[in-house]
C-alpha cells in the first residue's frame, strides 16, 4: 500500500478538493446543483450513522459476489472447453463474441421478465457482463500454454480431469487472473447499472434515490464510494494476486 | 533382452502445403541397460523419433516394440526429459519432482519419501522449495532429470538436455549422468547434435542420415567409465563419427 501514499498523489487530491470547495464558494451555481465536499461528506456521514450507506454496500457487494462467482467458475469452465475443443470453439466461441459486445445494462430488460424485479434479476446481469470477458481470456491462457507442459504431464501419467486441474488451470492462470480482473470490472458496473433501473436496494439504488429526492449532495457521495470501492478491490485484490502469479510464474 | 525395438518407422511432417518425410524408416534395436545416443543432422527428425518412443507421436509407418508389445500410447514407463526442461512454473522444485506420483494417487508421505531420495541424488535439496524462475538453466535440467527418474522409468528419453547449458555445467552432468545411469541401470536413449557428448555418454551411439532419416551406422563405444570429454582415447571414435555425420550435415545445408 505505500506507493498508493505518495505525496504527489495526497497533493492531487487535496487539490481537487480545494479547488471544489473554492467552486461551490464562489456561489455560479446554487447549492442543490453543485455542492461543495462539506455536504457530500456530511452525507457520507449521515449514510453511515444511520446504516443506510453500509447496507447499501453490503447488498451490493453480495450480489457482486455472487455473480461473480457464477461468471468464473462459468467462464473458466467455458473457456477450457472453447480452447481445448475445435468443435465448441467454431460453436459456441462465435457466440461468445458476439455476446461479449453486448453492454451488460442491454441484458436488463430480460432479466426484468424472466426473473422479475428480483436479487436473481441483478445477480443475472452481474454474472452475463462477467461471464464472457472470463472466457475469453481463459481461452487465450490454455491456447498459449506451452504445449511441452501437456505433453510431460501426459507422459507423466496424469489424465482427463487431473490434465484440468493439475495442468491447464494453473498453466493458464496469469491470463485467466487479467480475465477475472476484467470480469470484476465488469460485474461492478453491471451491478450498479441493474440495481439503478430494477431500484431495489444497493448501491444503484441509493444513487436512483438521491435523484429522485433532488439530492445531489447524496448522489455524489455513493459515486464517490462507488468509485473508492473500485479503486480498493482493484489495486488490493486484484494487483496484488497479479503480482504474485506474475513473480511465481517467472513472468516478471 | 531387447528392451525397445523400432521397426521401420516412417514419419512424415507437413510442412506448409506439402509433405516432407522426415523419418525414412528407422530400424532400432535397444536392449535393457544400454545408453544409446542418437546423433544426425539438425532437422533429421531424431527428436520425433524420441517422441514417437514416448508414445507423444504416432508413425506413419511402422511401430515400437516394448517389452514384447506395441507401443499406442504415453505412459510412464518411457518418460521423455525435454530439451528445455518442461518445468511447471507454478510448482516448487519438490513438487515438480513429485507431480507423476501425485498423478499416480501415491500419499503425501510417501511421495516425499521418494522425491528426496531424488532431489538428493541431483544435489537439489536445498532448493526443494524454490521455483523455477529463481533457478539456473542447469539447476533446472537437474530438476527435470529428477522428474523423470522419480518415476522409476524402464527408458529414459532424453532430448539434447544439455544443449543451452554452458560448458563446465555440461561436463559436470556429462560425469553425473554415466553414474546416474550405471546406479540405476536405466536405459537410456540420449539425442544430441554433439559428437563429444555422445562418445563421453553412449555405450551405443546412432547416427542418423539427412532426410528422410535412416540409420547410417551404428558404433560400439566400450572405452572405460567415468569418461571426461577431453579423453583423447576417444578422439578416434569422435573422428569416425564426424565423418559419418559431415556428408549428412552437408546435404541438409543444400
Amino acid at each position: 500500500m505505500g506507493k498508493n501514499f505518495t505525496p504527489h498523489r495526497i497533493a492531487f487530491y487535496v487539490g481537487i478538493i480545494v479547488i471544489w470547495q473554492i467552486i461551490s464558494m464562489a456561489g455560479i451555481w446554487p447549492d442543490n446543483i453543485f455542492p461543495s465536499p462539506y455536504e457530500v461528506a456530511e452525507d457520507l456521514a449521515y449514510g453511515a450513522a444511520d446504516g443506510s450507506l453500509f447496507y447499501g454496500i453490503a447488498t451490493s457487494m453480495w450480489r457482486l459476489a455472487i455473480g461473480l462467482t457464477i461468471a468464473i467458475s462459468g467462464g473458466v469452465v467455458l473457456g477450457i472447453f472453447m480452447a481445448r475443443v475445435e468443435v465448441i470453439n467454431q460453436t459456441v466461441g462465435s457466440l461468445v463474441l458476439g455476446l461479449q459486445s453486448i453492454p451488460s445494462i442491454a441484458w436488463v430488460p430480460l432479466a426484468i421478465l424472466w426473473f422479475g424485479l428480483t436479487d436473481g434479476g441483478i445477480i443475472f446481469v452481474t454474472a452475463i457482463g462477467a461471464i464472457f470477458a472470463v472466457t475469453i481470456n481463459t481461452y487465450t491462457g490454455v491456447k498459449n500454454i506451452d504445449p511441452h507442459y501437456i505433453e510431460a504431464a501426459r507422459n507423466m501419467g496424469a489424465k482427463g480431469s487431473q490434465l484440468i486441474t493439475a495442468v491447464l488451470i494453473p498453466a493458464a492462470f496469469p491470463y485467466m487472473i487479467s480475465g477475472f480482473k476484467q470480469g470484476w470490472a465488469f460485474a461492478w458496473r453491471g451491478v450498479i447499472g441493474a440495481e439503478l433501473l430494477f431500484s431495489f436496494l444497493g448501491l444503484g439504488f441509493l444513487l436512483n434515490a438521491g435523484r429522485s429526492l433532488n439530492d445531489v449532495s447524496q448522489v455524489i457521495s455513493i459515486m464517490v464510494v462507488i468509485m473508492v470501492i473500485g479503486l480498493v478491490i482493484d489495486s488490493v485484490v486484484f494487483k496484488k494476486l497479479e503480482n504474485k502469479v506474475m513473480s511465481r510464474w517467472g513472468l516478471q | 533382452m531387447t528392451k525397445l525395438e523400432a521397426k521401420n518407422i516412417v514419419k512424415f511432417f507437413s510442412h506448409e502445403s506439402h509433405k516432407l518425410e522426415a523419418l525414412g524408416g528407422i530400424n532400432l534395436k535397444v536392449e535393457a541397460g544400454d545408453f544409446v545416443c542418437i546423433v544426425g543432422p539438425s532437422g533429421c527428425g531424431k527428436s520425433t523419433f524420441l517422441r514417437i518412443i514416448a508414445g507423444l507421436e504416432t508413425p506413419d509407418e511402422g511401430q515400437i516394440i516394448f517389452d514384447g508389445h506395441p507401443v499406442s500410447e504415453t505412459s510412464p514407463e518411457r518418460i521423455l526429459v525435454f530439451q528445455e526442461g518442461a518445468l511447471f512454473p507454478w510448482l516448487t522444485v519438490q513438487d515438480n519432482v513429485e507431480f507423476g506420483l501425485k498423478m499416480a494417487g501415491i500419499p503425501k508421505d510417501e511421495r516425499a519419501k521418494i522425491s528426496n531420495r531424488y532431489l538428493d541424488m541431483m544435489q537439489l535439496t536445498k532448493f526443494a522449495n524454490s521455483y523455477t524462475y529463481q533457478l539456473s538453466t542447469g539447476m533446472k535440467q537437474r530438476v527435470a532429470i529428477a522428474r523423470a527418474l522419480v518415476m522409476d522409468p524402464d527408458v529414459l528419453l532424453m532430448d539434447e538436455p544439455f544443449a543451452s547449458l554452458d560448458a563446465q555445467t555440461r561436463d559436470l552432468l556429462l560425469v553425473e549422468m554415466q553414474l546416474i545411469w550405471e546406479k540405476t541401470k536405466k536405459t537410456i536413449l540420449f539425442v544430441t547434435h554433439n559428437v563429444a557428448e555422445a562418445t563421453v555418454l553412449g555405450n551405443k551411439i546412432v547416427v542418423f542420415s539427412n532426410r528422410p532419416s535412416i540409420i547410417k551406422k551404428e558404433f560400439e563405444n566400450n572405452f572405460p567409465r567415468p569418461r571426461v570429454t577431453e579423453d583423447e582415447s576417444l578422439l578416434k571414435l569422435q573422428q569416425e563419427i564426424l565423418a559419418e555425420l559431415r556428408p549428412e550435415v552437408k546435404k541438409n545445408k543444400e
